[in-house]
């Protein structure tokens, strides 16, 4: 981590998952290089289906230690407030997820995720150092819109907040 | 074919009595012919107009396409395809000179349905001298029907109190079926029968209503009860699709017979068709494609969610086509099995214009955003529709979507541009088939015969054996401008009679004669009409001061070769020649339908309240209080009942645009949608008391300007219960086809939150709904918002 430790909170939104998935093994790949460092990327994708996966990264990335309750990862531990405010994603596709089947989602991000996303689109959300962005915007190209909130260290509470400010920025 | 009868006068008279009265029955004779009615030539063929919506030269698989047409393509097997046939490059013009054989601006149709304006060829009125060819057919002894779209009468007519002159009804119909405006949701409709709005078809998720269907089921339906009736009487049948008009509404499996298709993009589909076009011969094999048109981008400077996107803009269009062609397809085996395909003639035609470039570049979730002069960035689009259900959703009723407009350019191969450019052969020249067993003589041919849409009368007249009137309802007649072709059903070298047109609409103008074609294009982007955009075109503009295009069909069927440096004198001998057709059929003054956007507009209205007794619904976009940039007020009373009541009070439109004050879970709401873009709502926090109580919803403009903000207050019984800001308003119309209703939201409702419950009619009384949209401004300001509703409307109807 950088002398003035900032870490970005990135939220992503794509209409097309697989160009997600692109974008999330893209990110990956810099953080096993060890090109940027990260706290942690999760990607939700939501097939046409309204089945929704999610994936994260795993430790082997070498988190710096968010710590987001109970020693599990980002997706499930941290349970995010309005992540994606309803005027980002709107009422209108709100009511068409209602039926939606809500497999392999777990509580927390994921779940967000689920309710925000319409079928057939997908989400990243990624916590790097803030020097690592440019490195990170190269990566993550096929997003139709994006937020980032910058937080000063890497506890939950900061995510959180972070996240909030990042979810906020989308819906403008 | 003359069976003596005098049918150059319309209505035909009764014969002088030839039988003998006296004065009881005793000794009189009978004559029957005073009883008889009136009955076609013998051997007169039943007619079937099929004219496809917003379509292009390359889009059917007959031509060359990518898009799947079997039934078009077994018509012109059996029958003959015709590759120089010519619309008039926008919508109701065509109708207008199709179903009249006069041009458009003679009949008042210069420009749409929407605006009638004031010069005579922009007024929106066809005049009674030129009285239709259903008109004619229906008082020679035709049965006639018209389903689908109409698009012929004007904007503010289409209301219950008429007048109905202008309806099909009024204009040689029998019966009529469909909508009555540019365009519907094909999910969601607002039909008419005859003369009256009759709703919104029910629709459920286990049984989905779709238009293009219920429209061939109705046309079979009406075909088996008139023959069943009358078992020897030709009918005419003029069938007009929504498709592929946007939105560009489809099941998802006719999409998905296309997934894939259209992964390399406009620029490979170009090429890909012309080729087709070559093979087929509906194109010379000697024809070169025209330049590539550096108003569309490339699609390989696309980024790949914009391909992905793209590509499944075209498969919707392209399965909402296929679909057409298939309900057409039911129709003609519901006449085969009937027996009476063999002396049925068929003329349909794959487009009324060139396909439409209106999406803008990048396409859109909501057509009426483009309409409505909202400028959107490939970002925000992308955004908005993620928020209207994402990719999966496009071809679906949550959106109104329309393909980006190098789609339309490539739709429209071999020719360059497309709808409203009536200067180029990408907005004129459609395909036409005509299937007659009973007079082609060699099915599967094509003929080159230069033709246009106002040919198609005198063709059906002359097959049918029926003269062009002298004179309808004593009115001397305008004789028909239009040309017949139909010895060359029978003969591939039949003479071609039709030497010179012109070709006018939206300022874009072309003259041709004996194979030249000079091309007058308004330098201005297609799909831009805003004030700005025609401000250029405003007092001191010269029309011979644009560039000019020169071109020699016969030997550049596609408008490859611009040869006006080589003949200066041909192009003043066309030039000249345009403006003396112009004089002659009513085309000036030049954009004149557009005259809202230079001062021209209508008197002010006078009636500023509007007051909804009783169960009124489906009240047409057009006939709505203008609530529009301004501050307006609605009040409604109310009789609530012990225990609450909840449901609409009044609803217009829906979810991608409009407003609705109703009562949930006892409070009183109120929704507006910015189009789908911005969405609005005010809630009061306490229920409605019980017995008469008034409600009223008070919207404050901060100015009287176009997308005006401001503030919302809801009032019950005077006290304010909620308030609250809209940023921006609906600048211009809210919908192309949805409508309002008084007591529940018919068809997709406003706001979301009810859609489980819809229509949701309200459960208490009410006695009343005013609006009351005299806003407190200066003269200046009202004439200032006037113009520019006249102005939308105008631009409105020039993309309908």
């Amino acid at each position: 981590m950088s002398d003035n430790d900032q870490l970005d909170v990135l939220i992503a939104v794509y209409l097309i998952p697989d160009l997600a998935q692109q974008d999330f093994d893209g990110f990956v790949k810099l953080a096993e290089a060890g090109t940027i460092s990260t706290d942690g990327v999760v990607l939700v994708t939501k097939d046409a289906e309204g089945e929704v996966a999610v994936q994260e990264t795993g430790d082997h990335l070498g988190r710096k230690g968010v710590k987001v309750g109970g020693g599990v990862g980002l997706a499930v531990g941290l349970f995010a407030p309005p992540l994606l405010a309803a005027t980002a994603i709107g009422a209108a596709a709100g009511g068409v997820l209602g039926k939606v089947a809500r497999k392999r989602v777990q509580a927390g991000i994921g779940e967000k995720m689920d309710d925000a996303l319409p079928p057939g689109s997908a989400g990243i959300i990624a916590i790097y150092e803030h020097d690592n962005a440019e490195a990170v915007a190269g990566a993550l190209t096929n997003s139709i819109r994006s937020s980032i909130a910058q937080i000063d260290k890497a506890s939950a509470k900061e995510l959180k907040a972070g996240l909030e400010e990042a979810s906020a920025g989308l819906a403008s | 074919m003359s069976d003596g009868t005098d049918r150059s006068t319309l209505p035909i008279r009764r014969p002088p009595f030839a039988g003998v009265t006296k004065r009881t029955l005793e000794g009189s004779e009978a004559d029957w012919d005073q009883a008889a009615q009136v009955a076609p030539p013998e051997g007169a063929p039943n007619v079937l107009v099929v004219l496809i919506d917003d379509a292009g030269f390359g889009n059917p698989s007959t031509f060359g396409g990518p898009i799947e047409t079997p039934n078009y393509t077994r018509m012109a097997e059996g029958g003959l395809r015709y590759n120089r046939f010519h619309v008039t490059a926008v919508c109701s013009p065509t109708r207008a000179a199709m179903l009249t054989g006069r041009n458009q601006h003679r009949v008042g149709f210069g420009l749409v349905a929407e605006f009638s304006g004031p010069f005579p060829g922009y007024n929106a009125t066809i005049p009674r001298d030129c009285a239709t060819l259903p008109r004619i057919l229906q008082e020679n002894g035709y049965m006639t029907a018209a389903l689908g779209k109409w698009h012929l009468t004007p904007d503010n007519q289409q209301g219950s109190g008429g007048p109905f002159d202008r309806w099909p009804s009024g204009l040689g119909f029998d019966y009529f079926w469909g909508f009555l405006g540019g365009e519907a949701g094909q999910f969601d409709p607002l039909i008419t029968e005859n003369q009256k709005a009759i709703g919104v078809p029910e629709s459920t998720e286990d049984d989905p209503y779709y238009f293009p269907d219920d429209l061939s089921d109705k046309t079979i339906d009406w075909l088996h009860r008139v023959r069943a009736e009358k078992p020897e009487t030709p009918w005419f049948v003029y069938y007009a699709t929504g498709c592929s008009h946007a939105p560009h509404h489809v099941p998802k499996e006719w999409a998905a017979k296309y997934e894939g298709k259209f992964d390399e993009g406009w620029d490979v589909m170009r090429e890909q068709v012309f080729a087709r076009q070559k093979e087929l011969g509906v194109v010379p094999s000697d024809a070169e494609l025209p330049p590539r048109n550096d108003g569309f981008p490339t699609w390989d400077s696309l980024s790949e969610t914009e391909r992905r996107l793209y590509a499944r803009q075209m498969e919707t269009y392209a399965g909402y086509s296929e679909n057409a062609d298939w309900n057409v397809g039911r129709v003609l085996d519901a006449v085969a099995e009937m027996g009476e395909l063999e002396n049925t003639l068929v003329i349909w035609i794959w487009g009324d214009n060139g396909a439409s470039m209106e999406g803008t570049l990048t396409g859109t979730f909501n057509e009426m955003t483009t309409l409505n002069g909202i400028p959107l960035t490939p970002e925000q689009q992308m955004g908005l529709l993620f928020k209207h259900g994402g990719l999966e959703a496009w071809g679906g009723d949550l959106m109104a979507p329309h393909y980006a407009a190098a789609w339309a350019w490539a739709s429209n191969t071999p020719f360059d541009w497309g709808k409203q450019v009536a200067s180029h052969l990408g907005g004129t020249r459609n395909p036409l088939v005509v299937h007659y067993p009973n007079g082609v003589s060699d099915p599967g041919s094509v003929r080159e015969h230069f033709t246009h849409v106002i040919d198609i009368a005198p063709t059906v007249l002359e097959l049918a054996g029926i003269p062009a009137p002298t004179h309808v309802d004593g009115i001397e007649q305008e004789p028909l401008h239009g040309f017949t072709f139909a010895d060359s059903l029978s003969a591939s070298g039949a003479p071609e009679r039709h030497t010179q047109q012109y070709f006018e609409a939206v300022g874009n103008r072309a003259m041709y004669k004996d194979g030249w074609w000079l091309a007058m294009r308004l330098p201005r982007i297609p799909w831009l009409l805003d004030p700005e955009a025609l401000r250029h075109f405003g007092p001191g503009w010269n029309p011979d001061d644009d560039p000019v295009e020169l071109y020699y069909l016969p030997d550049d069927f596609a408008q490859a070769n611009d040869l006006a440096d080589q003949h200066p004198e041909k192009v003043e001998e066309l030039r000249k020649l345009f403006w003396e057709e112009a004089e002659r059929y009513q085309v000036l003054p030049i954009l004149g339908g557009l005259s809202s956007f230079y001062g021209i507009v209508p008197p002010i209205p006078k009636v500023s309240t509007f007051t909804y007794r009783g169960r009124i619904e489906n009240i047409a976009a057009g006939m709505i209080p203008r609530v529009y940039n301004h501050s307006y007020t609605i009040s409604a009373d109310l009789v609530v009942p012990d225990g609450g009541a909840e449901g609409v009070i009044v609803a217009a439109f829906d979810h991608l645009g409009g407003f609705a004050l109703y009562v949930q879970d006892g409070k009183l709401k109120h929704h507006y949608s910015m189009l789908g873009v911005l969405e609005y709502t005010q809630a009061a926090e306490t229920p409605l008391p019980s017995g008469d109580v008034n409600v009223e919803m008070v919207f404050a403009a901060d100015a009287p300007k176009p997308a005006t903000g401001g503030e919302v207050t809801l009032l019950v019984n005077g006290e304010p219960v909620a308030v609250g800001r809209m940023e921006h308003t609906v600048p211009a119309r809210f919908s192309g086809y949805a409508g309002m209703d008084i007591g529940c939201d018919n068809g997709l409702v406003v706001d979301r939150s009810y859609a489980d419950k819809a229509p949701f009619r309200f459960t208490g009384e009410i006695k009343q709904v005013v609006f009351d949209i005299a806003p407190d401004m200066s003269d200046e300001d009202r004439q200032v918002l006037h113009e520019h509703a006249a102005q939308a409307l105008a631009a409105h109807g020039a993309n309908a």
